[in-house]
């Protein structure tokens, strides 16, 4: 028998209303998420990928308790997210990020006390606990200086560091490597493969294509409100058409050789972007049979033919997707 | 159940010493919790230094009510519209602990420093006079000014509510303050406004509970018809009515603002 879900929704849907006009009579109704269907593995990274305004935060809040749906149910740990938000609270973390979300004034080490008590961190473990936490992130230099003289990096890492204070089985970090330095930003992909390895369920939102392959076992993308694909990243590279990707680029192709472009062994999607004079076509390809040199061949009226081949990147598959749905 | 009540406490007295710790790190603070206070005292003695020491003690009483309504009452709404302004609101709510308890923990506070405030108005006034303002009742009255302090601490967690509902309630709560002034009969007996505006007057404790400490402090005061008794039980029903609304008022509002989704708009 598998595990029950840490994450399971049904047909999530939220709608923001807002108002203008001179009056603010005229009410504005945007939807958010049109019913989300998601399923998240205990002890796994799921990752949720999708551009500005796709509803990945909404969908965010919605499972860590600080919002409701307008339609849909939604158990986060077994726990219906508004029925039982006061019971599933105390598991959860929230990494929301950004410059806000800090008390500027005091300093980091009161900070986390602050939210250790609301949390209800045992007072025998507090201080051991936050030692522990400014540490893990790094920040144990800088625990007694007020938070406004923070980079925002260094704010990023507070709002971790406050995250898993409490020790939370299920841990929603939306986008945790923004404003980071490159070194900040890996030992953060560190400190998250080091809390799977304590047992902890994360999910992450991100637009670093890069941070979702390297820490995600599954990934859903999110576009428009709605998931347009979810699976491992060998699954979404077989739903956009195989693990190679050919670029070819040259001048003034003609319709039929295009046409004949598409018609060639294995090939299952083809794009096109123009550089000015310059074309080139992108190739996702599902078998090693077609190499460039048979592309050569079959354009052989195009000396100056440049060909590339690499493996698809997770970057080419989410744009794949999200260009698909927008269509 | 012994849990819950733990948990709640922790929270409350975290709130509070965050509350002491902003306030040493933020020296604006002490313009409406030292300044102001004693600003309106001076100027209340000065207006009324030449007439009978009962009018300036009824002039000095109301000047030490509107200073501390900047500390106890504006101060515990406008400390969740810091929430929203940091963005402190939404990891507050994702807590186990109602958000109630974080503001209390915060009126706590406000409450003890709108103490200070109220007494450095009669040290300021007692130095400037030349001798201590003579009170009927002194002890008796001590105690009324405590109770004073929280019957505005309850209008108070009432305008928390407020804040956390919509960012535009410290718009309100700034319109509303001069009205809360005359209205509740700081500067003047609500006896001299429209009659119609007299029940809106008595909806709030402070008129209630600065009647009675007039009563008990100034001899002769008329003030409200049904005496000190009658003031004081207005008063207690009042504030008692006020904590019980706002237990109300912060579950729905925590409630209608998940739904709304605002939480983040400052």
């Amino acid at each position: 028998m598998s595990p029950s879900p840490a994450i399971r929704t049904r047909n999530i849907r939220r709608a923001f209303e807002s108002r203008k006009g001179f009056l603010f009579n005229e009410v504005v109704r945007t939807e958010a998420l049109k019913g989300v269907d998601l399923e998240v593995d205990p002890g796994e990274i799921f990752g949720l990928l999708g551009p500005n305004g796709a509803g990945k935060t909404t969908l965010t809040k919605i499972l860590s308790t600080l919002l409701i749906p307008t339609e849909g149910t939604a158990e986060v740990l077994g726990l219906d997210v508004v029925r039982d938000a006061a019971r599933l609270r105390p598991q959860i973390g929230l990494v929301l990020g950004g410059e806000r979300g800090l008390y500027n004034r005091v300093n980091a080490r009161e900070n986390l006390r602050y939210f250790a008590d609301l949390y209800g961190v045992p007072t025998a473990e507090r201080s051991r606990r936050i030692e522990e936490v400014l540490e893990r992130v790094g920040l144990a230099d800088a625990a007694d200086r007020r938070v406004e003289e923070y980079s925002r990096g260094m704010k990023q890492k507070l709002h971790i560091a406050r995250g898993i204070l409490h020790r939370p089985v299920m841990l929603f970090l939306d986008e945790p490597t923004i404003g980071l330095d490159p070194k900040s930003a890996r030992e953060t992909r560190k400190l998250v493969r080091s809390l799977v390895a304590d047992g902890v369920t994360i999910f992450l939102t991100t637009h670093y294509m890069f941070e979702a392959e390297e820490l995600c076992q599954r990934i859903a993308v999110l576009s428009r409100g709605r998931i347009v694909a979810k699976d491992t990243v060998q699954g979404l590279r077989r739903l956009v058409g195989g693990d190679r990707t050919l670029e070819v680029e040259g001048y003034g192709f003609e319709d039929a050789e295009v046409n004949a472009l598409r018609q060639l062994p294995g090939v299952s999607r083809l794009k096109y972007e123009e550089f000015g004079p310059r074309t080139r076509y992108t190739l996702r390809v599902r078998t090693t049979e077609l190499t460039p040199p048979a592309i050569q061949a079959s354009l052989s009226g195009h000396p100056e033919l440049a060909i590339r081949e690499r493996r698809t990147s997770l970057e080419d598959i989410y744009l794949d997707l999200v260009e698909e749905e927008a269509a | 159940m012994a849990a819950r009540s733990y948990s709640r406490l922790r929270s409350l007295t975290a709130s509070l010493r965050l509350a002491i710790l902003t306030f040493l790190a933020d020296p604006q603070w002490l313009i409406p919790s030292m300044i102001a206070p004693v600003i309106f005292g001076l100027v209340s003695f000065m207006l009324f230094q030449g007439t009978s020491a009962t009018l300036v003690l009824y002039a000095i009483l109301g000047a030490g009510m509107m200073s501390m309504w900047g500390q106890t009452l504006y101060g515990s709404g406008w400390a969740t519209g810091q929430d929203r302004n940091l963005g402190t609101l939404e990891p507050t709510l994702t807590a186990p602990t109602p958000y109630l308890y974080v503001v209390l923990g915060r009126v706590i506070w406000n409450t003890i420093s709108g103490l200070f405030g109220g007494a450095i108005v009669f040290a300021v006034v007692a130095v400037a006079y030349g001798r201590p303002l003579p009170l009927a009742h002194p002890l008796e009255f001590v105690l009324l000014f405590v109770f004073v302090i929280l019957s505005l601490a309850a209008v108070g967690i009432v305008f928390s509510a407020a804040y956390v509902y919509t960012r535009y309630a410290g718009f309100i709560q700034n319109i509303g303050e001069f009205a809360f002034y005359v209205g509740t009969g700081c500067m003047f007996p609500i006896v001299l406004l429209p009659f119609w505006s007299n029940p809106i007057s008595l909806l709030f404790p402070p008129t209630w509970a600065l009647d009675a400490l007039r009563v008990l402090a100034i001899p002769g005061y008329q003030g409200l018809s049904w005496g000190f008794w009658g003031d004081l039980v207005g008063a207690v029903a009042t504030t008692a009515a006020y904590l019980a609304i706002a237990g109300t008022v912060f579950s729905r509002v925590e409630k209608h603002v998940l739904e709304v989704g605002n939480l983040k708009d400052w």
